[in-house]
């Protein structure tokens, strides 16, 4: 399918500083688009008047009910299965506000508050990532986010606590709110106080190496989002972010045992 | 060893950060992050084309306060040149000699940390190296999907999985 030369429907809206058009061909499609933004985003965007925007999406259907997906004009999905299709639209709608975000640095990995401080996990995905932070928060530790570290300026951690995302041994994700874990959800932006650049090994022992601020910035930058678009203030943010913290890196076993282990670990450094 | 060569450091396509310690530049045009010691940082920020490497040992000994030999900074500026962070390259001046065999040398007699340079790439796109998600099989055959747990396969929830 050609981009259409006409959407019958359109919604400008802010989130994080970035202006998302989203356009439609039908009504319907633009309301469960706007619906899964609203999902990708916490709810956190506002509608605006605006022709100028950083990022247009466009949804079309053809007569098979394939629905296309358009990014600034470019086709860059199509899919029969409606769920699948808007799955990998939240995917590259949120990756495209954290990649342009103003005044924030979205990092890709999990968070929790311990003490008043974050621990900050980044891994790409499937690492065990949300596993280890449902265990921290079972153990409680104040729940910030499964996905995103959003830094500011300053280097304090905002949560971005979405409903965590969790796999079953066939790969399907349910999405399971802090609070079923008996988990609490973080509030206020704080200070890291460590970081933990670990990944699941079933035969490992935790025996971590400590990073300097350096080593660990550089193990950073690749969950670092807007490292090519905003690479300066990203750089800036992640060295005033990380310069009192520990930075540890090692493989660890079950994510259960280990969440013990780092709090009481955690308990008299972060205090 | 030709150390009548007046290295000059790259500027451009760079981002610099000063971390305690240690430097760390990222290179736009090859997505690449390194991270200078404190002795290569020095090493780096000495070659301006004016100074020869002897001048550049000279000038580190000064600020480091130990001895610091054309070796040490060749070694420094070999790594720099390896990773395209000086504006021409400089071939290796260790004729016959592994680096490993200059590290041993030059590291027992040294008391200023050798000259070391930490590289890493970073996956270009920022929703491969964030996500596993996918709208179609090929989509999970590339290289920056490889750590998801199918590289062929796109399955009904939109993951690179079975």
């Amino acid at each position: 399918m050609k981009y259409p030369l006409a959407f019958d429907c359109e919604i400008v809206f802010e989130s994080y500083g970035v202006r998302v058009k989203l356009e439609a061909t039908t009504a319907e499609l633009l309301k469960d688009a706007e619906q899964i933004a609203r999902k990708a985003l916490l709810n956190r965007l506002r509608t605006v008047e605006s022709r100028d925007v950083d990022h247009t999406f466009g949804f079309a259907q053809d007569e098979n009910a394939t629905i296309y997906l358009f990014q600034n004009g470019e086709v860059v999905s199509f899919d029969s299965s409606r769920s699948r299709f808007f799955k990998f639209f939240n995917s590259i709608l949120r990756i495209a506000v954290a990649e342009y975000a103003q005044g924030s640095v979205f990092i890709h990995a999990g968070v929790v508050g311990w003490r008043g401080k974050a621990i900050v996990i980044p891994a790409n995905s499937f690492q065990g990532k949300t596993t280890l932070v449902a265990e921290l928060v079972k153990n409680g530790a104040e729940y910030y986010s499964d996905e995103y570290a959003v830094l500011d300026a300053d280097g304090l951690v905002h949560p971005f606590p979405r409903d965590l995302s969790i796999r079953d041994d066939n790969f399907r994700e349910i999405d399971v709110p802090a609070a079923e874990l008996g988990g609490k959800t973080g509030v206020n932006p704080i200070p890291i106080g460590a970081v933990l650049l670990t990944e699941y090994d079933a035969k490992s022992e935790w025996e971590p190496q400590r990073l300097t601020v350096g080593q660990g910035i550089m193990e950073m930058i690749p969950h670092t989002i807007p490292r090519n678009f905003n690479t300066e203030f990203s750089l800036k943010v992640l060295n005033t972010a990380v310069t009192d913290a520990i930075i540890l890196k090692g493989s660890r076993g079950d994510a259960g045992a280990f969440a013990i282990k780092i709090l009481s670990y955690f308990d008299s450094l972060l205090t | 060893m030709n150390n009548t060569q007046r290295p000059i450091a790259r500027k451009s396509g760079l981002v610099v950060q000063e971390v305690p310690d240690e430097v760390l530049v990222y290179d736009l045009e090859s997505n690449k992050a390194h991270c200078l010691n404190q002795s290569a940082a020095m090493i780096w920020r000495s070659c301006d084309g004016n100074n020869s490497v002897s001048e550049i040992a000279k000038l580190v000994e000064s600020q480091a306060g130990g001895k610091v030999t054309e070796d040490f900074v060749w070694l420094a500026i070999d790594q720099l040149s390896e990773n395209n962070l000086l504006e021409k390259q400089i071939s290796s001046s260790f004729e016959g000699t592994s680096r490993r065999e200059v590290i041993k040398k030059i590291g027992i007699a040294s008391v200023i940390a050798i000259p070391v340079i930490a590289s890493l790439v970073a996956p270009q796109s920022a929703l491969a190296a964030a996500s596993c998600s996918c709208n179609n099989p090929g989509s999970c055959g590339n290289v920056p999907n490889a750590g998801c747990p199918n590289t062929t396969n796109c399955n009904g929830a939109g993951l690179c999985a079975p």
